[in-house]
């Protein structure tokens, strides 16, 4: 009962969002957030660009979303496995673990800081 | 027949058929008698097919004691002619044989909060990630489910900072305007 409530809210929530990402252009609307790293440094984080990634995502301009934000791209292959993975952790803990496995937790976690160091040299 | 015993790292022997299926025996342990090239698993032995898969495994698997118990087995054992090493000893496999699932890596939300709260704490939990599968695979589950926890917390003060801290953190410069108009 309270596991399919939590369903209902977080598909209610994620259909909001998708409505406003959807509606909104984030580099022409001024109602969406800044990223306070950037606010603050001067410097871009992991993460700039999302908003502006998926309003092109939505839009199906994949090379668009790929120019705001290619970790994000990247990574949503990878959030689905693992959020499958997640549901399925009971069911089938070797896939988990497979998808957990020390090496390819090294592998994201590289890919993060290049993106984030490269990105703030070449003004990706 | 007489028959040679492994069980959770443990020998015993020789015993013949009857003494054996006395024995408090699970269906982990190795046998092996004349005429095999080395240890089989109990439940796969033609002679007792059927009568250890019925019996369930009361004691938890004990990885650690039973490594130690091996080398100090195997020295006693060497006036024996002929004591072959379990084909497969379930401690030195490199995924844990231990039943208990891995804890939480907390990865996804890490993942997520990474990408999407524009917060580079998130990175954090992603290193947690990493030092719970890390534990885990050395066994120590412990150490893990810590590991887990911390890495937990670490995206859940992210996921705040990202979408609550930081809509208001933007939207700071527009107040500050307004109010000194």
């Amino acid at each position: 009962m309270r596991r399919s409530l939590i369903i209902i809210l977080a598909v209610a929530a994620l259909l909001v969002f998708g409505f406003i990402y959807y509606a909104l252009d984030p580099s022409q609307s001024g109602v969406f957030p800044r990223c306070t790293f950037l606010t603050l440094t001067g410097y871009k984080c992991p993460g700039c660009g999302s908003q502006r990634a998926i309003h092109a995502l939505m839009h199906g301009d994949i090379a668009g979303a790929f120019r705001f934000n290619a970790l994000l791209l990247i990574s949503i292959p990878w959030i689905t496995l693992c959020l499958y993975a997640e549901a399925q952790r009971t069911r089938n803990p070797r896939l988990y673990a497979r998808l957990n496995s020390p090496l390819l937790i090294w592998l994201f976690l590289v890919m993060v800081l290049l993106w984030w160091l490269l990105r703030n040299i070449f003004n990706w | 027949m007489q028959y040679w015993i492994n069980h959770n790292g443990v020998q015993s022997g020789p015993v013949d058929l009857d003494a054996m299926k006395e024995m408090n025996l699970t269906s982990r342990a190795y046998v092996w008698r004349e005429g095999l090239g080395d240890w089989v698993k109990i439940t796969q032995m033609p002679e007792l097919q059927g009568y250890y898969e019925m019996i369930s495994d009361p004691a938890a698997p004990q990885q650690q004691p039973a490594a130690e118990q091996q080398p100090a087995n195997s020295q006693a054992t060497m006036g024996q002619p002929y004591q072959p090493q379990p084909a497969q000893p379930q401690y030195a496999q490199p995924q844990p044989a231990s039943t208990e699932p891995c804890p939480p890596t907390n990865l996804v939300w890490a993942i997520i909060s990474t990408v999407l709260c524009c917060i580079p704490t998130g990175i954090v939990a992603i290193i947690y990630a990493l030092k719970v599968s890390n534990k885990y695979r050395e066994g120590d589950i412990e150490g893990a489910k810590r590991a887990s926890e911390v890495g937990a917390w670490w995206c859940i003060a992210t996921i705040i900072l990202g979408i609550i801290v930081q809509p208001f953190m933007s939207m700071l410069p527009a107040m500050m305007a307004s109010m000194g108009n």
